[in-house]
This record gives structure tokens, sequence and C-alpha cells, in this order.
């Protein structure tokens, strides 16, 4: 296990370091685009080592993703003698000492565009937060303690400061997918047109938030079953399928931008109500805190976006804090707080029956991160 | 990529709806790739109808100048900002001297698809009459505002902007 971390661990770094910055060769045109991209690309390298959204079980999972890219490589390259013959000389588990081979293979992994494979993380009980915080605080120890009796699981999210809205995409849409709440799929469609005409009187041009608002609108139709669209596009659409979403960019960060846009118009409409809080985080007015820290990727979530975003789509959310916030006399306790939606400020009053008091929508934060939780 | 192209063809439909709502933004797609375009813009006395122009501090020296802007946008526009910079040469505390690169935080990590590649001319536009001498790219420009050479400044930068960014007379 150890001797297969370490290959995993090497691949990764492989990967954060041959995944090219750009691919437009007009670019080099501009002189200074390194400087440019720099950034972006330290950014881009540190995030990488963790995927966006974490896989849900523990043992095997390393040998389930080598195993997977073994297949994929001998499928994709049968025809390709390099390839193969690599690979017929790779022992499984694959060897540190054998670092060219691995090399080579995941060259060609990511030449093909498979690197989306690296994106996986796991799903772990909680014992492993545990074994994190090994040497650290006493009371963080206790609290994993009783957060291990309420919990089954975690999944992890790449910490890129999407963390909390990829958190919230993933726990959504997987609680649609298994509860086949078609009730809450119309609600949350309700919802999600009443954010459209809430930008559209802000003044923002349709053509730069719709593209995002139906990649999302397509997530919801997928993951109901018996949908028509969802046999058509994936007849066999499963948490598998929808893990792979959440972890190839081009879906996952559109989503994610999605909920941007819906957090930054739920801000803006009720600014008065959001401003003293926005006065609170920074010196900022209500209009400058949604373009540098609700639109663009990558910035952080505050309590301010989670309000908004559960306001706005009108689901609730459980947020367990795990810090080193000491405790009362009586013992150790987890801090949790539900975020409620508000639903009287809804034009659609009747909707407002149908929000579940309780969240189904649980969320770990630490510090500076949030992950998912699964309780018992 | 899809995604990318897909949006820059609504941008350009745009572009060409308004038209006449920006007279001082006249943004071009390359006629061979969607991924490049240029735009020129315009820098006007802001006290056209005022009567008799006044020369004071905030006047930009910019004024009467014709820029040419060189955009390349990646292909995970619109979540990754496009590239921009000064083909015309300018004289600014924020735009690299040689190679006209332009720090503008919009362009970098405030990035959001919110933007468009027109609303990103407007912040340009912004950004020549607002410099931010603080964070130079071109520190003989900033170190000028800095100190408060205003009558420095002004006139090497209404040098540039004669010499490259107006029609030469004659």
């Amino acid at each position: 296990m150890q001797n297969q971390d370490g290959a995993v661990a090497d691949r990764e770094k492989e990967s954060a370091v041959s995944i090219p910055i750009s691919e437009v060769d007009d670019w080099a045109n501009f002189a200074d685009d390194d400087i440019m991209q720099q950034q972006s690309a330290i950014h881009a390298e540190e995030a990488k080592k963790i995927p966006f959204v974490g896989d849900k079980y523990l043992l095997c999972c390393n040998l389930t993703v080598l195993a997977s890219y073994l297949l994929y490589a001998v499928t994709l390259f049968q025809g390709n003698s390099l390839s193969v013959v690599s690979l017929s000389n790779t022992n499984y588990p694959m060897p540190m000492k054998n670092g060219w081979t691995v090399f080579i293979i995941f060259a060609i992994l990511i030449t093909c565009g498979i690197e989306k494979f690296c994106y996986m993380e796991l799903q772990e009980p909680l014992s492993m937060l545990a074994a994190e915080y090994e040497s650290g605080s006493p009371i963080l120890l206790e609290k994993i303690k009783v957060l291990d009796q309420q919990y089954a699981a975690i999944r992890r999210t790449r910490g890129d400061g999407n963390c909390f809205f990829r958190s919230f995409m993933f726990s959504y849409l997987e609680h649609i997918l298994e509860s086949q709440d078609r009730a809450e799929v119309d609600r949350i469609k309700g919802n999600v047109e009443e954010c459209r005409k809430t930008l559209q009187s802000l003044g923002h041009t349709d053509f730069t938030f719709e593209d995002f608002f139906s990649l999302f609108l397509e997530q919801l139709e997928c993951v109901l079953q018996g949908n028509e669209d969802s046999i058509r596009f994936s007849p066999f659409f499963s948490q598998d399928e929808l893990i792979l979403r959440s972890r190839d960019q081009s879906i996952s960060d559109y989503v994610v931008m999605f909920f941007r846009f819906v957090t930054s118009g739920e801000i803006r409409k009720r600014s008065e109500f959001f401003e003293p809080f926005i006065l609170g985080l920074t010196n900022a007015t209500v209009e400058q805190f949604c373009k540098s820290s609700v639109e663009p990727m990558g910035e952080e979530s505050d309590h301010v976006h989670i309000t908004a975003l559960s306001d706005a789509l009108g689901v609730p959310i459980r947020v367990v804090y795990l810090d080193r916030s000491s405790c009362d006399i009586g013992g150790v306790s987890v801090n949790h707080h539900d975020f409620l939606p508000t639903s009287a400020n809804k034009s659609n009053a009747k909707g407002g029956s149908t929000v579940p008091v309780k969240p189904f929508i649980t969320l770990l934060y630490r510090p500076g991160h949030y992950d998912i939780l699964y309780p018992k | 990529m899809k995604a990318s192209r897909a949006r820059l063809f609504k941008e350009y439909k745009e572009v060409q709806r308004e038209k006449t709502a920006d007279p001082d933004i006249q943004l071009v797609c390359d006629d061979s790739n969607i991924f490049k375009w240029t735009a020129l813009i315009k820098v006007v006395s802001k006290q056209k109808n005022g009567g008799k122009k006044k020369i004071g501090p905030s006047e930009t020296p910019y004024e009467g100048g014709v820029f040419q802007l060189a955009f390349a946008v990646p292909e995970q526009y619109p979540l990754q900002p496009p590239q921009v910079r000064f083909l015309t040469k300018i004289f600014h505390p924020n735009v690299h001297f040689k190679t006209g690169e332009i720090c503008l935080d919009i362009l970098k990590n405030a990035w959001s698809p919110a933007w468009t590649l027109q609303s990103v001319c407007r912040a340009i536009i912004a950004l020549m009459a607002h410099p931010e001498p603080d964070s130079p790219l071109n520190c003989d420009s900033g170190n000028l505002l800095r100190s408060g050479d205003m009558r420095g400044f002004q006139s090497m930068a209404r040098m540039y902007t004669r010499l490259a960014a107006m029609p030469k007379k004659g």
C-alpha cells in the first residue's frame, strides 16, 4: 500500500508539471505571458493535487484507480507497441523503481486527456480524519470522536477556493440521484428561473450567464432517472457517472460558476440585508464584494455566500464546524449551524411548504475548507 | 473549447448589434480565428460641451488618441480571462512600455465570466483615466505620478499619445 501511495503521489506530481499551461500557440506572441500566467499556474499546480470531488470508497480505491489507468492504456494503445511493452513490463502494484515506465504511461494518458482520473480522491471514514490530527490539538481529536458517532463518512473536495460550491453541487445532485425527488427538482427549477430574472434585472447580459444556467439544469435532468432526457443521454446514470461529471472540469467549473452567479444575484437583490454582514467582513460595498469575492472563481466562501445561496435556491444547508473553539464544562460537543432558507421572502410561497426543515446537505467546515459529510 | 466558441459567437453577435451604443469602442474579431480579437478605443474629451477646455490634473493625457488592443482568448474562456495587451505604444503606469501588457485585476484574479470583451474594453478605458501608480508595470511612469510630478507625467504621456496614437498630420 505504501509503495502504491508513493507511486500515485509521484504520478500526481508529474501530472501537475506536465499539464500545459496554455495550448493556444498564438499566446507565444505575448512576450510576458509567463508573468501573466504565473499566478494561475501556481494556483493550478497546488490545487490539482486533490480532485474536485472525492471518492466514496476507502479501501482498494488506489488499486481501482491504478487498474483503470492500466485498462485504459491497454484498450487505447493496443496498436502501440511502446506502451504495450511498457505495460507488460510493469508489475502490479507498480513499483517505484519503474519510474520511467510510470512516467511514460502517464505521459501518454495525459496527452490523451484522461487526466481527469487523477482528480480522484477518497471518501473516507472519519477515523482517517483523526489520523490527520494525530499530533494535533486534543480538542480536535475529541471532536472527531463525537463526529464519528453521528457521521458515517467524509468526502473531500479540492481546496481550490471553490470547495463550498463544489461540495454543495455534489451533495445536492447526489441527494437528487438517491431520492429521485421530482418535486424538489421542480421546486428548485422555479427558484433557478427566479434567479435568472434577478440577474436580468440587475443588468447582466443574458449570454454572460445562460450557459452556466443551462448546464446546471442539464445536470438536474440527468440525475433524475426515468426522465426521457436522462435515458437518451446516459441510460445508466449512476453515482459513478456523477463523480466523473463532478471531476470533469468543463462541467464541474461551470456548475460552480452557476452557483456563483446565483449567489451574487441574491446578495445584490437583497443588498440592504447583506450590507452589514459584508461590511463586517471587508470594507467593500455590496457591489464591490460581489465583483471581487463572489463572482471570480477560486474566491472562498463565507457565511454571506452560504446564506445567499441557501436562500436563493431554497435549499437548507448544515455546516458542522471542526475547529478548536473550546467547549463547555459539560463535555465535548461539535457546533453546527443550519442555514435555513427564508422561504418567506420568496414570491412562490407555495414552495415554502415543500422545503424540508432538516437539511439534507451536510458540510464539514475546517477553517478555510469545506468537505462533504455523510450522516449515519 | 466548444463552450468558449459558442460564447464568443454570442459576444460577436452582441457586438454587431450594439455597434452604435459604444462609439468609442470598436471591437473586431479576426476573420479566421474567433479566439483572436482586436479593439480600437478612442479617448475623447470629457468637456466636449463645456466650451473652453480646461487643462488640469484630472484631464487625461491620452485624449484624442486611438489605441489598439489585442485580445487572445484562451480555450477555457469565459472561465479564464482573455489576455489583452496594447498594440499602440502608451505611457501609463499599469501598462508595460515594451510589451503592452496590462496590469488590471479583472484580467487576473478578479476575472469572472460576467465580464465580456466589450466590458473589458470599458474597464481599460477606465484604467486609462484612473491609473494606479502603486502597482506599476511602467516604473518610470509610476514614479512620476508617485512623486507628484503631474506635469512630467502628463507631458510624457501626451507626447507618446501624439507620436503613437494619433494620425500623422500632412
